[in-house]
């Protein structure tokens, strides 16, 4: 007669408890520190330093749940598994379980029960110890509490759910959490190796990060995602005399997302409980103890070798934006052949593992081929992509130290000029890569009068995805002036009136002076700047812009063109309300920007001994500088870019 | 009714178990002996539901022992590296085996305590390797098994202690019909207990039978052959044969009558049937099997 099947044993789970209590009594004890630090904060000072309202309570109960938990559980949760299903490593404790009179759903339900257990215990004890205080002071706020178990609840099982099925894919202590840290940033480690690897091959190529498969690294699509949203209003103190900002309201926002990864842990411990039931105690101490993971383990670390070694041990020899494929493909096989080697020692739990393995080569070999090969020639044609207007929600351009962002349907003249300019950089690539091959090794002609300018295009596309592309633009004064060349495109765009009036936000996108700051040289001395005050001096610098008085970039002589500016930093800052975006502007102040000197005079900000040149103030610095001839010398190209960035946003 | 059919068992490649047949009769004890690597310890974990065996049927009273809890509920077992939780004491594995084994006697442990005389209270890792062994037959003895399965169970007991616990099995197996089946490499031990033996290598049994028709089918016979006659016939079917002085000693496998009947014919000056010792049959039973009798001598 077969037995009646049990899904749980009060034993086994006590028993668990009791053998790992000093795990979850820990983290416990580390737990309560955190309400007991509070309430002593609370006793001396009073509720001002930790919340005022029970609103706020929730605020940092939200922040908490979207900041913290996902770290602590991601840590913690494999400590539990670990402890829970350790038995499974070793073959005298797999016996002595596997003999015992309760079948393997028994023994699964069990241990994950008591592992939860172990893992929600220091949750509960510190979230009960927040709450009798916060009651105590008159904080509590039951749907924020609410709201903050059910998150934990949610996140904790994902995380411990994950964790076991770590814990019966290996068979070995020091597999399963290893294992389980991969495969929680497996996607995000792969996202950043291969789009390295891609920039390395695409030109223009620049993502360091697509994020495009984030879910599934849940550590970080958890804290980017989840957030608590607060709102404030301004109330008045003090009649009138102080305003303070009031929280009205806080929510979660996507708790949603909490409630998929509960759920798709659901479906990871089904998963795991199907893999207990095939498999076989006599894998305790493996690795990999599941048979068909096996071939995936060894490709798989073959891979990520390759992937990983193969551009470190390249970056040793040599130092090139674009990889060289043969050199490249030689370091990726080096490390790929360590990768599947290393994994097929660790599978066999032996150093004897070359009979034979040729094959497992040959695979190797070939996929690395494949891949130097597809992204070499560029078969999905991603270095000529230049997205439709009618493709995209937001197109950013980064130039000269300016982000531009342009709308379509708002600005698609200006849209189309920039598309224009991608495309001839794009027709271009021989021509740039030269350029860069040369910069690198020190090769240009000197007597070349080349300077080179960072430019980034960013295209969010309607499905919310983001192409960008970077480069890095050598500008020569015969192609400025040579129609058609991406030189004279950029140079006509920038120095349009439209860029030039975006750059100052006066062409009503919504941004708003807020302040600023202004320092003379001269006098060591700076002030802060009011929102009126920044209004003012914007007005004045738009109308010296509309005057064709400023907002003119000379890409080839900066030093020069440096000399001819006033002795002074003006730095405005603009907010905007409608998505709390924020910007910045150096202006460089130039003599003949009447509206604006004149604009600093009034306001008294400015004497007429702080308007001094930059060239009379350090004349030892400026003596070769003369504008507006040419400059002689090659402005490499990270010299370029510091030059860029110390000028910051000028015309 | 202990009953294995065809067990299959391969690790990576490996036959552990290549079609191993055993038939425990219901109320007797059966010993499992063979060379290191038979396979002896992997088809007790097969019937112990630690492997699922890749082929064969793996049966205890006519049930299928796999994933099986009532059958397990009535099956003590001691393995040969018996497992205890590193901090526990003997009264922790106690409470432990008592919310599995619906059968655990309090009595009966209380009792077996007077027996075995060891601290309850003390770490189990603390003690002895013998004292661990006592402590695993006190508490699988106290599940009131209906089936012992046992790994080299005495290995480590003091000869005082070993008799005690054989005591201790062979009184449940005739007051409670308790079914036994016990692997050992001491087979004097095994010879005194045992009422059944199955000799494995290579993962099968190569044959079962009971002790005492093993030895009626081998014999050990002394010789003495008339002058002149120095060597065995070549016609006589012998296992292993040596000299010394004039005494020839012969293993045949048959019974005594008929090997005394085949030695008359040459006229001996003397002929006398000895009974062979478990250990000999088996050594001369593996011998025929390709196991090198010689490295068990030397």
């Amino acid at each position: 007669m077969r037995s009646k099947t049990s899904y749980f044993n009060a034993t086994l789970f006590l028993k668990n408890l009791a053998r790992f209590w000093p795990l979850w009594g820990g983290a416990s004890f580390i737990g309560a520190l955190f309400p007991l630090a509070m309430l002593s904060e609370l006793l001396r000072r009073g509720k001002v330093m930790i919340a005022e309202t029970a609103l706020e309570m929730t605020n940092g109960y939200y922040s908490v749940l979207c900041g913290v938990v996902p770290i602590v559980c991601l840590l913690y949760a494999v400590l539990c598994a670990l402890a829970v299903w350790s038995y499974l490593y070793n073959a005298r404790s797999v016996g002595l379980t596997h003999i015992l009179p309760i079948r393997r759903e028994g023994l699964f339900v069990t241990n994950f029960l008591s592992g939860y257990a172990m893992v929600l215990i220091p949750f509960a004890v510190t979230g009960a110890l927040c709450v009798l205080i916060t009651a105590a002071f008159g904080l509590f706020e039951p749907a924020g509490v609410l709201v903050t178990i059910l998150g934990v609840l949610g996140e904790s099982f994902f995380y411990f759910s994950s964790a076991t099925l770590a814990a019966f894919i290996t068979g070995n202590v020091f597999a399963m959490p290893a294992l389980y840290l991969l495969l929680h940033f497996l996607e995000a480690i792969l996202d950043l190796l291969l789009s390295n690897f891609a920039t390395g091959f695409i030109f223009g190529f620049s993502t360091d990060y697509t994020g495009f498969l984030e879910f599934l690294s849940p550590t970080v699509y958890l804290i980017r995602n989840v957030n608590s949203v607060s709102e404030y209003r301004p109330v008045s103190d003090y009649a009138g005399m102080y305003t303070r900002q009031e929280l009205v309201s806080v929510h979660l926002e996507n708790p949603w997302v909490i409630a998929l990864y509960a759920l798709a842990g659901a479906a990871l411990l089904a998963f795991a409980f199907a893999l207990y039931r095939r498999r076989q105690s006599e894998r305790a101490g493996d690795v990999v103890a599941v048979g068909w993971m096996r071939p995936f383990f060894r490709y798989g670390l073959a891979g990520l070798a390759a992937l990983l070694g193969g551009q470190l041990i390249y970056s040793l020899f040599w130092d090139d934006r674009y990889f060289k494929v043969v050199p490249l493909a030689v370091c990726m096989l080096v490390a790929g052949v360590i990768g599947y080697y290393a994994a097929s020692m660790l599978l066999a739990k032996t150093l004897r593992v070359f009979r034979g393995s040729w094959r497992g080569l040959v695979l190797v070999a070939a996929g690395i081929v494949v891949v130097c090969g597809c992204l070499r020639l560029d078969l999905f044609r991603a270095a000529d992509r230049v997205p439709e207007i009618n493709q995209v929600q937001k197109v950013e351009l980064y130039v000269d130290s300016n982000t531009y962002v342009f709308y379509p349907g708002e600005e698609d003249e200006l849209l189309e000029r920039v598309r224009a300019l991608h495309a001839a950089i794009a027709a271009d690539r021989d021509y740039i890569q030269a350029f860069d091959r040369e910069a690198r090794t020190a090769e240009l002609d000197i007597a070349a009068p080349i300077h080179s300018y960072y430019a980034t295009f960013t295209y969010t596309t309607r499905g919310g995805q983001t192409v960008r592309r970077s480069y890095q633009l050598p500008l020569t004064r015969e192609r400025l002036g040579q129609s058609g060349t991406y030189d004279n495109l950029l140079d006509s765009l920038i120095n349009s009136q439209e860029m030039r009036l975006k750059r100052l936000h006066a062409s009503g996108d919504g941004y708003k002076p807020t302040g600023g700051s202004i320092y003379f040289n001269k006098r060591g001395e700076g002030c802060e700047l009011s929102d009126r005050e920044a209004a003012a001096i914007l007005e004045a610098v738009t109308r010296d812009a509309q005057a064709g008085r400023w907002g003119h970039v000379d890409w080839l002589s900066t030093k020069a063109w440096n000399s001819g500016t006033y002795a002074l930093q003006l730095s405005l800052e603009f907010s905007r309300e409608s998505d709390q975006g924020w910007d910045w502007i150096d202006i460089a102040v130039r003599p003949e920007m009447t509206a604006t000197t004149a604009c600093l005079l009034e306001l008294g900000l400015a004497r007429n001994e702080d308007l001094v040149t930059q060239g009379e103030l350090y004349p030892e610095e400026y003596e070769d500088a003369a504008y507006p001839a040419p400059a002689a010398e090659v402005v490499y190209p990270d010299t370029a870019f510091h030059a860029a960035v110390v000028t910051g946003v000028v015309g | 009714m202990i009953e294995v059919n065809g067990a299959i068992k391969r690790f990576d490649g490996f036959t552990a178990l290549d079609g191993a047949s055993v038939t425990v009769p219901a109320g007797s004890v059966y010993g499992l002996v063979g060379p290191n690597g038979a396979g002896k310890s992997t088809l007790i974990r097969c019937l112990t539901g630690i492997y699922r065996t890749d082929g064969g049927t793996v049966e205890i009273g006519g049930e299928d022992v796999w994933e099986n809890a009532a059958l397990k509920a009535r099956v003590g077992v001691i393995p040969d590296d018996w497992y205890y939780f590193s901090q526990s004491t003997i009264r922790d594995m106690c409470r432990f085996y008592r919310g599995f084994y619906p059968n655990f006697s309090m009595e009966r442990y209380e009792k077996l305590k007077e027996v075995f005389g060891i601290d309850e209270r003390r770490a189990i890792r603390r003690l002895s390797k013998g004292m661990q062994k006592q402590a695993a037959f006190w508490l699988v003895l106290s599940c009131m098994p209906d089936y012992l399965i046992l790994d080299e169970p005495v290995d480590g007991l003091d000869p005082v202690m070993r008799r005690q616990v054989w005591s201790l099995v062979m009184g449940d197996v005739s007051q409670r019909g308790t079914t036994v089946l016990v692997s050992s490499h001491n087979l004097r031990e095994l010879e005194d207990v045992c009422d059944h033996v199955g000799i494995m290598d290579h993962g099968k049994v190569l044959l079962e039978r009971s002790l005492a028709q093993l030895q009626d089918n081998m014999v050990k016979l002394q010789v003495v052959f008339q002058d002149g006659m120095a060597e065995v016939p070549e016609d006589l079917p012998v296992l292993h044969a040596s000299k010394i002085g004039r005494i020839h000693t012969l293993i045949m496998r048959m019974n005594a009558q008929e090997a005394t009947e085949r030695l008359t014919a040459y006229h001996p000056l003397l002929v006398d049937a000895v009974p062979l010792t478990l250990e000999e049959i088996f050594i001369y039973e593996l011998g025929g099997a390709d196991y090198a009798v010689k490295d068990i001598v030397l």
